[in-house]
């Protein structure tokens, strides 16, 4: 049964996973270029490299625009929540292994102390997010239950990967969730809010254009 | 007499209860992980002829196989030298699988064709013999 499990998870629908986030992220990036070419063209009139790249440094630095100042709490979870929600799975010594066993390539890999805090830092980043969509009225006002879902899908990969990295009791079937759960979220990313992954240097670009070689004034 | 009698039970028992843990690691069998300059997991479970027995293996030459010029020999087998002497630490030009691989795949790789076996990290690498 577990043999029949691993085998469709590690094979066929990890591809389906990668296929999907692949395939939706650039049907996601299409419809949106062509909504922009039909109703917005005269952007690309003002679309500025200089102002762009002034915008997605500014919003990637910490502390670097007013409303990361003005919320310094956020700023400091959301920062080391998004590190660690990348760093984790591509620099974890036992992901890595299964790159090296399966096409023979590898890389430099996170201490075992360093990962296994980092992964903690995802969940607890997830319920920090969602005090905040409940408490907060402004946020509360445009959050749905599908916000909450999505902060549950984040951290499922997470808190089960760390429960088979301490081998706690029900190791095998941990397992299948944690790769399971890893693969729903790489696959409904381009379709959630997870989509600003992709969709957000296109949008600082935008705003930041706008901003700097329009208004004259500055969106950070 | 009696007081003697207990003394030499407890004594029995102390002994046995200190003993227990070193006639136990007598039993338990790993794959010699010495070679690795950073073992980051406990050396993998493995007991040679209990394992062999249970999977059918007569054939030395399964896991202690000889590759000449890309093509496994019928004949020849390495029972008598290391892995590492052919799966170099690190993958190169005549060693295209690397130390680690070459394990992963020689156990991972025999128990998904045979669907029976461990498959996941801890099931060869657990947490508990790791110190």
């Amino acid at each position: 049964m577990i043999h029949t499990l691993y085998k469709l998870l590690s094979g066929p629908m990890m591809w389906l996973a990668v296929i999907l986030f692949c395939a939706g992220t650039l049907y996601r990036l299409w419809t949106i270029f062509r909504l922009v070419r039909r109703k917005e063209k005269f952007i690309c009139s003002y679309l500025s490299l200089r102002y762009s790249l002034r915008s997605l440094v500014h919003w990637l630095t910490p502390f670097a625009s007013l409303n990361m100042r003005l919320n310094p709490v956020m700023t400091v979870v959301s920062f080391a929540f998004h590190i660690c929600l990348l760093f984790v799975p591509l620099f974890l010594l036992a992901h890595i292994v299964l790159w090296e066993q399966a096409w023979g390539i590898h890389w430099w890999a996170l201490p075992d102390l360093v990962a296994d805090i980092m992964s903690l830092v995802v969940p607890a980043a997830c319920i920090y997010f969602a005090i905040r969509r409940i408490r907060k009225p402004e946020v509360r006002y445009v959050t749905g239950v599908g916000d909450y879902l999505l902060l549950g899908l984040i951290a499922l990969p997470f808190v089960t990967g760390f429960y088979c990295r301490m081998q706690w009791p029900g190791y095998g079937p941990v397992m299948l969730v944690h790769m399971f759960s890893g693969q729903v979220l790489l696959a409904t990313l381009p379709f959630t809010r997870l989509s600003h992954m992709v969709l957000m240097w296109f949008t600082r670009s935008y705003m930041g254009s706008e901003f700097g070689a329009v208004r004259h004034a500055r969106d950070y | 007499m009696e007081k003697r009698a207990i003394m030499l039970l407890i004594i029995l028992m102390a002994v046995g209860w200190a003993a227990a843990p070193c006639l136990a690691q007598e039993k338990m069998h790993v794959v010699d992980n010495a070679i690795f300059p950073d073992t980051r997991c406990s050396p993998a479970l493995f007991d040679h002829d209990g394992h062999n027995e249970k999977a059918g293996i007569d054939d030395c030459g399964v896991c202690h196989h000889v590759y000449q010029n890309g093509r496994k020999s019928e004949v020849e087998t390495s029972e008598d030298s290391a892995c590492v002497e052919c799966h170099a630490l690190k993958a190169g030009a005549d060693n295209p699988i690397g130390l680690r691989r070459a394990f992963h795949l020689r156990c991972i790789g025999c128990h998904q064709i045979g669907e029976v076996g461990p498959l996941m990290c801890a099931e060869c690498h657990p947490r508990a013999s790791l110190h």
